[in-house]
């Protein structure tokens, strides 16, 4: 099969780029290894703060609502960070005074929501709080079964039954001005967290979970379907296990389940991800990219891969694929000239392009600019 | 190899980072309590089971191996294999007298096939199915498939001349199902390839793929299916340079996948030989071949991707060929499971979940109203057919009603 | 009498420390255990849980092999619970000396162990990890052990005998009347709450820290820190214990135990202001792979999950660089006698598989300082858990059909599972996922057995030991831990001190799957939860 371009990696620096091309006229692939780190999306877009036109466009094209103002975000260990660019999901804040009087409502029996320490956190920025448990019938199945009660189980069984949980919580609500629930609402349906924010006569808050993230999970879906839609091929479940180069240049790969049939294009991204998505892998020798052999900013000394400090910036975390100015991978120093590198394969190698979210989000359409200037007839 | 170059065991279990992605795609979780999910009754129960076998939970029967597991996870790690594998090593329960006789799809047409009508009559009778339902705990509610009188392989034969008059030459693993029950889809097959100038010819023998002996815990008797098998595919592929085809998706990933990761059967010489009709159709309309539709066909097709067809990632083939039939309007439904799993959604305990798994896919297909559903398994057929009530056929099925001239009568 | 008197005071959690409190409890004293961290935090918890059979020691330490080999056969009997019966196997590579196999089955029959040479292809057949190429076997009767739980088993024992714990305790300085030790100045490390304990009685049971003990009190011991690194694998690849056949060297030992299989050791002298800071390095990592895998090559490509380090509480004797040729022997000194010193015993060297009898030993001496007669009977009290031998047969008596982890806690818990059989199945929620622990196991270790941080509560139920390494089950287990303490603000610090404690075991071997988890980990609690 032939495409116009490419993508190897299903995560946000790959579906944003896929869309965009598609967009552009062009006939992409996308080919992912099973579900990607959006499941661990925090909700929040890490170093980007008011959105680009053009983010804020396609964004909205595929019904993802996001917002931006500067102050905090509060956190699900009763934390705060900086606010950065997040969906309509998360809130955020001028300050930490967030509550006067908050309630904290979780479900009988659910472990990854940390009602205590919200409520400590709360406290330390003067809120009294409440803290309650919510025993839905909905949810009682899930007691026979101890590892189900998670997130994502929940969000289901609660998207049709969302209007009980606003009820429910409006019995308990006395006199607080707050509301907090853990995020595990609106799975399938974006609607559902602002329905149950306007059904409760208090400001709600939505406070993440242990993984998966619904709000991911949903974000996840909607940019596949919007890929989809404009007529991309999405190879879930598969991986690339193969390429062809020519002359510096990427003819076709084979992927695993496909073997024997080459997928070739004019232009390939590589967005395949940091050492969790196996887009560099590591062994006691070397920090190595697997599909091309790609040329891999890292220290050859062990020992310089690690901060003793588990809360310190990691070292390995920096490493990623050498570019060139353009984001064209390079191998044995010189520039792939169909490969564009986008997402957190990079690692840190452009800091100027953020990091996390906002290393996909800027990497993926420069990686598109670079591919509709090399072709610009095409479309 | 250097130490510790690379960590990973052929069953691969310790890629899993636990981030429960698989629990969130696993169909049977959604509905039965009662099952402990792909990360609990894989990755995480094999380090117990390696400790002591006394660890492994009689409830991974509830398992449907239909790896959406695997399609989710982010570390690719073998998790409904690792279910199965873990079945198969450690289950000592014997195989009840009702699964011995779901399983045994191809014993039981062979002696089904000549008394057919009577078969069909008895299965579809109300008392049969309360009788099944009391003595094997088989479900009074489910539909069971119809017998054909005349067996597909039968009808091949008296073909053979004919089909060897074609320069080039396929083999085709029909499956029990093609021959026994439903002979039409083989015959559709036939009709496709001699239209691209194919000719078919069976395997030397062919004995049942397996996954129902597999899943209902024969193991031992699906590897010696598998070693039979696979040498009649060696004799073809090998012997006379054939490829293989397939019409039935769980037949082909059992074939290409289970025998050699669960049942020890090394395929590595045959695998790449082994295809879906639809994945050579496509290759060959790659290379230049060309098919002549009728101009008048006309169908609203809704596509459903079988959960077998999604692991081995061929769905892009079938939905190509719906694709490029003018008149066929397609939708491509959403990635659910159908709920049957074979023979899993014929026990009585299973019925129930069985149709809530099933429900998103059906309401789906409701919602679009097409003409007919298209899809390449046949338990798949069996269940939508039953629990939605729309008529459910093979892409190879409805590739053979666009082409051009119809000689088959 | 006042609630600061007793008849014996214990300093030191380890082993040796809880299984003196208790012999010393079952004897009708009045106990009391300061530690001035948890227990097993020291050379306890942090060696292979090897059940020796005493073969190891049978050529160079005969005395020591035939202790072990007795108390080895006691362990069985007593605390079943913390031990799996797994047999070991001495293997001679090609390039070992196959003659030293007579020399090795000689002493062992000696010492009374029993050593059977067995033909390769059966020991091939019997461990099918093992190396393949090797040219000789002897199986002897090693088995694992688990060391946290046998040293929560011995305290809790002791606390059902009357006795009182002081964990996160450390004692500042002895309280001397004249020539004698009446007591201890101890302070509350987490809350620095300080107080005096008094008994006739002091038992230094401290390991390598004993020298130090020792000093406070103004006599000195010369300890030889010697010490040992070890790596756990992710799961389990042998059933037996392999040993190599020759003289103990480095790296010799594969032990399994519950989920993990573990290999070392080495062996390195360090100066004695290390051992409250040990840590591995990148050499001993490669040397343990390297040796590891002549053991069973599967250990070449198997994901390690950590690395850690402990220090043998040897008592210095000659000039050996490497502490390999001091004896495992039990010291147990008199202070009275050696030093004029009253009050005071230590008791160190010994080894985890000789607690009971350095237990024993110590014991015999504060009673005959106290004047009581009563015997010994640790050696047949089966402990707290270990009433019945085979966790199948608890599991089946608590729950009808058991569910794997109801199996695996009947399996880690012995007979006490029966306290965490519970009605509201929301209990039974698993907290960490990987070693399958409940919610009401983390229950019943915080009602029972002295947990204060997330780091005492994976010593007692293995919460975190997992694949995930405390990845998801820690801060579920946090925010238990806070509202059972009733300070949140406490929990988060103890939250953070529990994922640096996993990254010290990690980063050393952090290639690979492990490095994919930290990564994963990392970003979890940095960019999700905001930790």
């Amino acid at each position: 099969m032939r495409f116009d371009t490419l993508i190897i990696g299903g995560g946000l620096a790959g579906l944003l780029a896929g869309i965009s091309l598609q967009k552009a006229g062009r006939k992409t692939a996308i080919v992912s290894t099973g579900q990607n780190s959006l499941y661990f999306f925090s909700g929040t877009f890490e170093s980007v703060e008011e959105p680009s036109e053009r983010l804020r466009e396609l964004l909205s094209e595929c019904g993802i609502r996001v917002h931006y103002s500067p102050g905090v975000r509060f956190m699900p260990l009763g934390t705060f960070r900086d606010s950065a660019l997040s969906l309509e999901d998360i809130s955020l804040f001028p300050t930490p005074e967030i509550a006067r009087k908050a309630l904290i409502v979780n479900f009988a029996g659910y472990l990854d929501f940390f009602s205590s320490f919200i409520s400590e956190g709360l406290s330390r920025h003067g809120a009294s709080c409440r803290m309650v448990t919510l025993d839905m019938p909905e949810l009682s199945r899930f007691h026979q079964n101890p590892d189900e009660m998670r997130s994502a189980q929940i969000a289901r069984a609660l998207d049709s039954n969302w209007e009980k949980v606003v009820k429910e919580v409006c019995v308990m609500l006395h006199d607080e001005d707050t509301v907090i629930l853990p995020q595990v609402f609106g799975l399938q349906d974006a609607e559902i967290p602002e329905k149950i924010r306007r059904g409760i006569p208090a400001r709600v808050i939505f406070t993440g979970t242990l993984p998966p993230s619904v709000p991911g999970i949903r974000t996840q879906m909607l940019l596949k379907r919007r890929y989809e839609v404009l007529g991309g091929t999405y190879l879930s479940g598969d991986e690339v296990v193969g390429a062809h180069l020519y002359e510096g240049t990427v003819h076709s790969v084979v992927t695993r389940n496909l073997e024997g049939h080459y997928l070739e294009a004019g232009h390939f991204i590589l967005a395949t991800g940091g050492y969790f998505s196996k887009g560099l892998k590591s062994n006691p020798f070397q920090v190595y990219e697997p599909l091309f052999g790609l040329d891999v900013d890292y220290s050859e000394d062990r020992n310089a891969w690690y901060a003793p400090s588990f809360a310190a910036d990691q070292p390995y975390m920096n490493y990623g694929v050498k570019t060139d100015e353009h984001l064209h991978a390079l191998l044995q120093g010189n520039p792939v000239s169909n490969l564009l590198v986008a997402g957190s394969v990079l690692g840190a190698t452009h800091p100027e392009l953020g990091s996390g979210a906002g290393l996909a989000i800027r990497s993926a359409f420069a990686a598109v600019d670079q591919i509709l200037k090399a072709s610009p007839d095409q479309a | 190899m250097k130490l510790q170059e690379f960590t990973t065991s052929s069953h691969n279990f310790e890629e899993c980072m636990k981030c429960t992605v698989c629990t969130v795609y696993c169909p049977v979780l959604q509905v039965n309590p009662l099952y402990p999910g792909p990360k609990q009754a894989g990755p995480d129960g094999e380090r117990l089971r390696l400790k002591d076998p006394y660890f492994f939970n009689y409830a991974l029967k509830y398992c449907m191996n239909c790896k959406r597991c695997e399609v989710s996870c982010p570390s690719g790690v073998h998790v409904a294999d690792l279910i199965q594998a873990a079945r198969i090593k450690y289950d000592r329960s014997a195989p009840k007298l009702r699964d011995r006789i779901l399983a045994s799809t191809d014993f039981m047409g062979s002696l089904a096939r000549p008394v057919a009508p009577v078969v069909n009559a008895v299965t579809g009778l109300g008392i049969t199915r309360a009788v099944l339902d009391s003595t094997l705990k088989i479900d009074h509610r489910r539909v069971f498939p119809k017998y054909s009188g005349r067996s597909f392989e039968r009808w091949l034969r008296r073909r053979e001349k004919q089909q060897a008059a074609f320069e080039e030459q396929v083999a085709y693993f029909h499956g029990c199902y093609v021959n026994y029950n439903y002979p039409r889809l083989g015959k559709d097959l036939v009709k496709v390839m001699n239209a691209l100038g194919v000719g078919v010819q069976l395997l030397e023998r062919e004995k049942c793929c397996g996954i129902a002996l597999i899943t209902n815990g024969m193991s031992a008797q699906a590897a010696k299916n598998a070693a039979h098998n696979l040498d009649s595919i060696r004799k073809a592929v090998t012997g006379k340079g054939l490829k293989v085809v397939t019409t039935s998706s769980t037949c082909t990933l059992t074939i290409r996948e289970e025998y050699p990761n669960l049942l020890g059967q090394d395929n590595a010489d045959v695998k790449a030989s082994i295809l879906t009709a639809a994945r050579f159709i496509c290759e060959k309309i790659e290379k230049g071949a060309t098919l002549r539709f009728r101009p008048d066909f006309h169908k609203k097709v809704a596509y459903h991707t079988p959960c077998h067809m999604e692991k081995m990632g061929w769905g892009i083939f079938s939905e190509k060929l719906l694709r490029m039939i003018p008149g066929l309007e397609l939708t491509i439904l959403d990635s659910n499971c159908c709920g049957i799993a074979g023979t899993y959604g014929f026990k009585k305990e299973n019925y129930e979940y069985s149709q809530a798994i099933g429900e998103p896919l059906f309401r789906q297909i409701r919602e679009v109203n097409p003409d007919s559903v298209a899809c390449d398994c046949e338990t798949c057929k069996w269940q939508i057919e039953m629990s939605t009530g729309y008529t459910v056929e093979n892409p190879i099925s409805l590739l053979a009603q666009a082409l051009e001239d119809d000689e088959e009568k | 009498m006042k609630t600061n008197e007793f008849d014996v005071i214990i300093i030191g959690g380890g082993i040796t420390g809880a299984g003196t409190q208790r012999d010393c409890a079952m004897r009708g004293l009045r106990t009391l255990l300061i530690e001035r961290s948890d227990i097993a935090t020291g050379a306890t918890g942090r060696n292979h849980g090897l059940l020796h059979s005493g073969a190891r020691y049978a050529v160079n330490d005969p005395e020591s092999a035939e202790e072990c080999i007795k108390e080895n056969m006691i362990l069985r009997q007593i605390a079943s619970h913390c031990v799996e019966e797994t047999d070991g196997l001495f293997i001679t590579l090609p390039e070992d000396d196959l003659g030293y196999q007579k020399t090795f089955v000689d002493a062992c029959r000696r010492a009374g162990i029993d050593a059977e040479i067995i033909d390769p292809d059966l020991a091939r057949r019997l461990e099918p990890s093992v190396n393949p190429e090797l040219i000789g076997a002897v199986k002897v009767p090693d088995g694992s052990v688990d060391p946290f739980r046998l040293c929560a088993a011995n305290m809790l024992d002791a606390k059902l005998h009357g006795g009182q714990v002081r964990l996160h305790t450390e004692v500042t300085g002895f309280i001397k009347e004249g020539d004698t030790i009446v007591g201890v100045h101890t302070r509350n490390v987490q809350t620095g709450e300080e107080a005096d304990y008094f008994a006739p009685v002091t038992v230094n049971a401290c390991g390598i820290w004993g020298q130090h003990i020792a000093s406070m009190a103004g006599v000195r011991i010369g300890m030889f820190p010697a010490k040992g690194a070890l790596l756990i694998f992710a799961h389990r690849v042998n059933n037996m214990v392999i040993n190599r056949c020759r003289k103990p060297s480095n790296a010799d030992i594969l032990v399994p135990g519950d989920t993990v299989c573990v290999i070392g050791t080495t062996s390195t002298r360090i100066p004695f202001e290390e051992c409250d800071n040990v840590s591995v390095l990148p050499d001993e990592v490669d040397l343990l792979i390297t040796e590891g895998a002549k053991l069973s090559p599967s250990l070449s490509s198997t994901r390690i999950l950590r690395a850690y380090a402990g220090v043998r509480p040897l008592v210095s004797a000659d000039d050996d660089p490497t502490g390999r040729n001091i004896s495992r022997g039990i010291v147990c000194l008199d202070h009275e006698v050696r030093d004029g010193l009253k009050g005071l015993v230590t008791i160190t060297g010994g080894k985890l598989m000789t607690y009971r009898l350095m237990a024993e030993q110590a014991t015999d001496l504060v009673c005959r300082k106290l004047d009581i007669a009563k015997a010994c009977e640790t050696a047949t009290t089966p402990l707290p858990g270990s009433e019945e031998k085979s966790y199948e047969s608890v599991a089946q008596k608590i729950w009808e059909s058991p569910s794997t982890a109801q199996k695996a806690a009947a399996a880690r818990l012995g007979t006490s599972a029966s306290r965490i059989r519970t009605e509201n199945r929301s209990e039974d929620a698993l907290v960490c996922e990987c070693e399958e622990v409940s919610l009401s196991e983390i229950g019943n270790a915080l009602a029972r057995l002295e947990v204060s941080t997330l780091t005492d509560l994976r010593r007692r139920t293995r919460v975190g030991m997992g694949t995930c390494q405390g990845g998801f089950c820690a801060c579920r287990a946090a925010g238990i831990l806070g509202q059972a303490h009733g300070c949140i603000e406490r929990a988060r610090e103890d939250l953070a001190d529990f994922m640096q404690e996993r990254w010290k075991g990690n980063f050393p071997i952090g290639w690979g799957d492990t490095l994919r988890e930290a990564e994963y980990t990392q970003w979890i609690y940095k960019h999700v939860l905001g930790l």
